[in-house]
């Protein structure tokens, strides 16, 4: 009788384990990647450098403000440094996590601000091997998780999206137990052949939370990557609602991009 | 008279010799499984080619490929219909999923970067993200389709009623393999649509399979044609599989050694079996003179060294001058050609060596009494194929000024001809008209821009140029001019994405169809629209540092010679217009045009330099520069002969043709020299024996016919027996073999006429210039 008891104990033991789910990894993560603190500013700089070794840089200034919890509504406002013939292009993103983002762009050239349908959160951020989700997020519920191994105190997820309308078949995310940042994803095409690698190469702890200060996404289709390296990182700044309007598109307020 | 001591050894040595050649034979045997293949003519040009390495460096700059196969669709009432739609969307995304394809670039309705503007909102998305649920959809459609003209005529026909896919292929996929998994895809789908598959890809990579299937088939039909020829010839079958295994094994020694050098076969050296057939006929003459030594003095032993005697000489020289006449094709510049003249030039060299070892060996295992049933058959007075070429003969004794006239005209007709000649490579039209290739390519080409693709770069001296208006407007001026040529079907560039998006921002006004103002306005415009679409829209029309800017080239055929008009068109507009900017050509279109140049103008060369030593040869072999040129006329005019109708009939002097004319040398020239060879031998023995009697015209006619006669018989045993194997080939589904089934016919047939009536014709006509200082 001892004998099971003991059998059972056993069995029951891993359960602790499974107490950690895939989503629930998942939606850490993205609280820590992408809703830390109340508001978010840095500096963003990226590089894309393609096959031919040729290079092309964009630089902005990126403010975030939360509306409500985790997984919940974001404003996104950008500024464009470079290349030198966008300067003063801003670009302004409410991000709604149930339904299409609404975005704005102005164009200082022809004084012009244009919404811009969002339809393709897989499409190219300005150019560079990361996505518009990349930079903002994917919907835990569009996708199946599973934890398929753990290994160097990493969570290593499956997430495979429910619809087959996507360009890649699945992602794989090595998840860091301790900040729940993803130290690494590998995206496999519909051939199910690796073709996308991100990768997180510096990490700072700013205000408490950790940040990734450096991070590279390399394409092995194109041959082509991004690095990108966030400076001036801050967090609860008191950004106000209204930078997040029409008007501060075209005159955005000096303090809060420089 | 070394050789005859191999002759004699092989002679008192049969089973040693037999045993040596077999075991010798396994050896090289023993190498094809190593075997490697190579069927892409591109690789015809190395690697490290001018043209390879600046194309490559033109596809890593715009992210662009290689190779691209374009899939159509047309249903005859438009396929702006649901069924359709629903098609294409199916057909683009199992495309998609293709391995060697580049998936990200595919583009088609579903996939294709649509910019517009919906109720203030710009968008920039691929053009169907849906199959259309409702009529108004559908018009929606048709509208964004036809009001955009990066679409029409590259992924719509104006009537709407193709459409296209584009798929790009990566590197090293095979565009065969790629085009029938794309041919099980469309099977799937039932309806009245159809589908066509099109690109040089399909074209070169089915050719490369076809090609090497139908080297299977026909060159052992070939063989056995001949073999049966043969047996009527000779009627015995032990001689007749001798001459062949002569062959065999010439080929199985050669390819064997280059494999063993691990060289790849390539379209070029896989032909070199049957170059070296047709070569090795050159040992029926061999055969031809035994019959009528052993009926002679019916000794075998003796009948195989006279013989060997009276046509050593002409054998040794004619495999010379085939040996020689390839081995000129080392010197050229395309290693292919190089490979392949070393390949046939040591065949040549094999043939020779067996002529005097493998064949005098085989004769003495033959049977006395089957050699002297046959031979009493070899009559040349009786015979109707004596009579036949005694008539030939004397047509040219006794009408030398007809003769001589007719050949003239002839010959000058011939070089008009050749003025014609335009050296070209279509590969799809190496496909017969009626061919799944060619009819899909016709089609596209018809209704679609184009599935021939080259592309013009444009190159300014600062980085940002391409940015500015003059540069825009310059690129756009540029496309117009090019246009105008009615071999470019569409032009795509930067330019074109510029005054898209000035449209749509303007609320689709007309007006603003037309590049901005200023560098800021086209470099705002261009980021914003990089913001949304693909990144290879972009990349593909301009370089990362705006210094570049690609135009894609849309050509309604694959003739390599349209990209010459392309440059032309550039060079011209350039002249009118001054730029900074330098324009170079690159892409598809323009590989195949290099390659044109390269390879068939290398083999042009080749074939003249080769014709240069053959005279040479032929003045060694004969001692006199005289009899040379004589020997030299058949050749000659054969050739002018077969490029004059080439000519007339406008065919393009293409890659087949440009390897055959190789063949034609080493084949004419064997017939003269025989002729020749033999003749002086005769009038020799006659003037020895009856020079007092009769005068020396008579002796000269006398010997003529009875060369004529003889070995002359030998001469169209056999063009005959090459004609009659060869003429199989011109039943054959792809152009190039029945080109080589038809030339090597008329070939073999013109040299054997031309050696036996012209030959006698000039030397008659000639006759005190050619022995003023006796006869040698």
């Amino acid at each position: 009788m001892l004998r099971y008891l003991i059998v059972l104990l056993a069995m029951l033991l891993p359960l602790k384990v499974f107490a950690i789910t895939a989503p629930g990894v998942i939606k850490k993560s993205q609280a820590v990647l992408l809703y830390s603190g109340k508001d978010f500013k840095a500096r963003v700089s990226m590089k894309i450098i393609i096959k031919s070794g040729q290079e092309r840089i964009r630089e902005l200034t990126m403010l975030r403000k939360n509306y409500g919890d985790v997984s919940g509504d974001q404003k996104y406002f950008m500024y464009f440094f470079q290349p030198a013939d966008v300067r003063n292009m801003t670009f302004m993103v409410y991000k709604y996590p149930t339904k299409d983002d609404d975005r704005w762009m102005f164009i200082p050239a022809i004084n012009m601000t244009r919404r811009i349908a969002a339809q393709d959160n897989r499409s190219s951020f300005v150019g560079s091997d990361f996505t518009y989700e990349d930079i903002s997020g994917r919907d835990i519920e569009n996708d199946d998780h599973s934890i398929i191994k753990e290994e160097n105190n990493c969570y290593v997820i499956k997430s495979a999206p429910k619809t087959g309308d996507m360009e890649y078949s699945y992602k794989l995310s090595w998840i860091d137990k301790t900040n729940f940042l993803p130290i690494k994803e590998e995206y496999y095409d519909k051939k199910n052949e690796l073709y996308k690698v991100f990768t997180a190469e510096e990490i700072k702890d700013i205000k408490g939370f950790p940040t990734i200060v450096k991070r590279t996404m390399t394409n092995l289709h194109t041959g082509s990557r991004t690095e990108v390296a966030f400076t001036k990182v801050d967090y609860n700044i008191g950004i106000e609602d209204s930078l997040f309007s029409e008007r501060f598109l075209k005159q955005p307020p000096k303090k809060w991009i420089e | 008279m070394k050789k005859l001591s191999l002759v004699e050894f092989s002679v008192n040595h049969p089973k040693l010799i037999v045993w040596i050649i077999v075991i010798l034979t396994i050896i090289f045997m023993t190498q094809f499984p190593k075997v490697k293949i190579d069927t892409n003519p591109k690789n015809m040009l190395p690697k490290t080619s001018d043209v390879r390495v600046w194309n490559d460096e033109v596809e890593k700059t715009f992210g662009l490929y290689e190779d691209m196969i374009v899939v159509g669709i047309s249903q005859e009432n438009g396929v702006l219909n649901r069924e359709t739609l629903g098609k294409i969307q199916r057909i683009t995304e199992d495309i998609l999923k293709l391995k060697g394809v580049a998936t990200r670039d595919v583009n088609s309705f579903t996939t294709i970067t649509n910019v517009t503007a919906e109720e203030d909102i710009l968008k920039v998305a691929p053009l169907m993200t849906g199959v259309p649920k409702t009529d108004n959809e559908i018009t929606v459609l048709k509208k964004m389709l036809f009001e955009n003209p990066m679409f029409v005529d590259r992924i719509i026909s104006k009537d709407g009623k193709t459409t296209a896919i584009y798929v790009p292929l990566e590197k090293g996929s095979n565009g065969k393999v790629i085009a029938d998994n794309i041919r099980e895809i469309v099977k799937k789908e039932k309806g009245i649509e159809k589908y066509y598959i099109a690109g040089d890809p399909v074209a070169r990579d089915t050719f490369g399979a076809v090609m090497f299937k139908l080297m299977a088939i026909f060159a052992p039909i070939a063989m056995f044609v001949m073999l049966a020829v043969r047996y009527f010839m000779f009627r015995d079958l032990f001689l007749s599989i001798t001459l062949m295994m002569d062959a065999m094994i010439s080929i199985v020694w050669s390819m064997g050694l280059l494999i063993a050098l691990g060289f790849p076969i390539h379209i070029m050296s896989s032909m070199a079996p049957v170059f070296l057939m047709a070569i090795a006929t050159d040992s029926i003459h061999i055969f031809n003179e035994f019959y009528f030594r052993y009926k002679e003095n019916k000794d075998k032993k003796r009948a195989i060294i006279d013989t060997m005697n009276a046509v050593g000489r002409p054998v040794r020289y004619t495999a010379l001058a085939t040996a020689a006449g390839f081995a000129v094709l080392l010197f050229m510049n395309i290693i292919p050609v190089k490979v392949f003249g070393g390949l046939i030039a040591f065949g040549a060299v094999i043939l020779r060596i067996l002529s005097f070892s493998f064949i005098p060996a085989m004769f003495t295992f033959v049977k006395e009494e089957n050699i002297a049933k046959i031979a009493a058959s070899e009559d040349i007075e009786s015979g109707w194929s004596s009579k036949f070429l005694k008539k030939l003969a004397g047509f040219g004794i006794y009408k030398t000024k007809t003769t001589v006239i007719v050949g003239l005209v002839l010959f000058i007709i011939s070089l008009i001809g050749i003025s014609k000649i335009v050296v070209n490579n279509n590969m799809v039209e190496w496909f017969k008209k009626n061919s799944e290739v060619r009819s899909a390519d016709t089609v596209m080409n018809q209704s679609l821009g184009g599935t021939s693709l080259g592309y013009v770069v444009g190159i300014a001296n600062e980085d940002e140029y391409i940015k500015t208006p003059e540069a825009m407007r310059y690129i756009e001026g540029l496309q117009r001019h090019l246009e105008k040529l009615p071999i470019v079907g569409k032009t795509t560039s930067v330019v074109d994405y510029v005054k898209r998006m000035n449209r749509v921002l303007h609320n689709n006004d007309p007006k603003y169809d037309s590049v901005p103002e200023t560098k800021e306005i086209i470099g705002q415009y261009l980021f914003l629209f990089s913001m949304s679409a693909k990144s290879s829209d972009l990349d593909n029309v301009v370089d990362f540092s705006f210094r570049k800017a690609n135009i894609w080239v849309q050509l309604k055929t694959w003739n390599a010679r349209t990209m010459e008009d392309v440059i032309k068109a550039v060079d011209e507009y350039k002249k009118t217009n001054p730029t900074p900017m330098e324009f170079k050509p690159s892409g598809p279109a323009y590989f195949n045009f290099i390659w044109n140049n390269e390879v068939l103008w290398d083999m042009v060369k080749g074939f003249i330099m080769a014709l240069i030593v053959v005279l040479i040869i032929l003045s060694f072999n004969f001692r006199s520069i005289k009899w040379a040129i004589v020997g030299y006329s058949p050749l000659l005019f054969t050739v002018i002969l077969i490029y004059g109708v080439v000519g007339f009939v406008g065919k393009d002097f293409d890659m087949p043709i440009s390897v055959l004319s190789c063949l034609s040398l080493g084949m004419a020239v064997d017939f003269a020299i025989h002729f020749i060879g033999r003749f002086k031998q005769r009038l020799a023995e006659i003037r020895n024996t009856e020079v007092r009697t009769k005068k020396p015209d008579e002796i000269l006619i006398d010997s003529l016919l009875w060369t004529a006669k003889r070995p002359g018989k030998g001469i169209m045993r056999n063009a005959v027996l090459f004609g009659a194997s060869f003429s199989v080939m011109i039943f054959a589904p792809l152009t190039p073999y029945i080109t080589v089934g038809a030339f090597i016919v008329s070939m073999m047939m013109l040299s054997a006429l031309m050696t036996i009536i012209y030959v006698p014709a000039l030397i008659m006509l000639l006759r005190s210039w050619l022995f003023k200082d006796g006869v040698k």
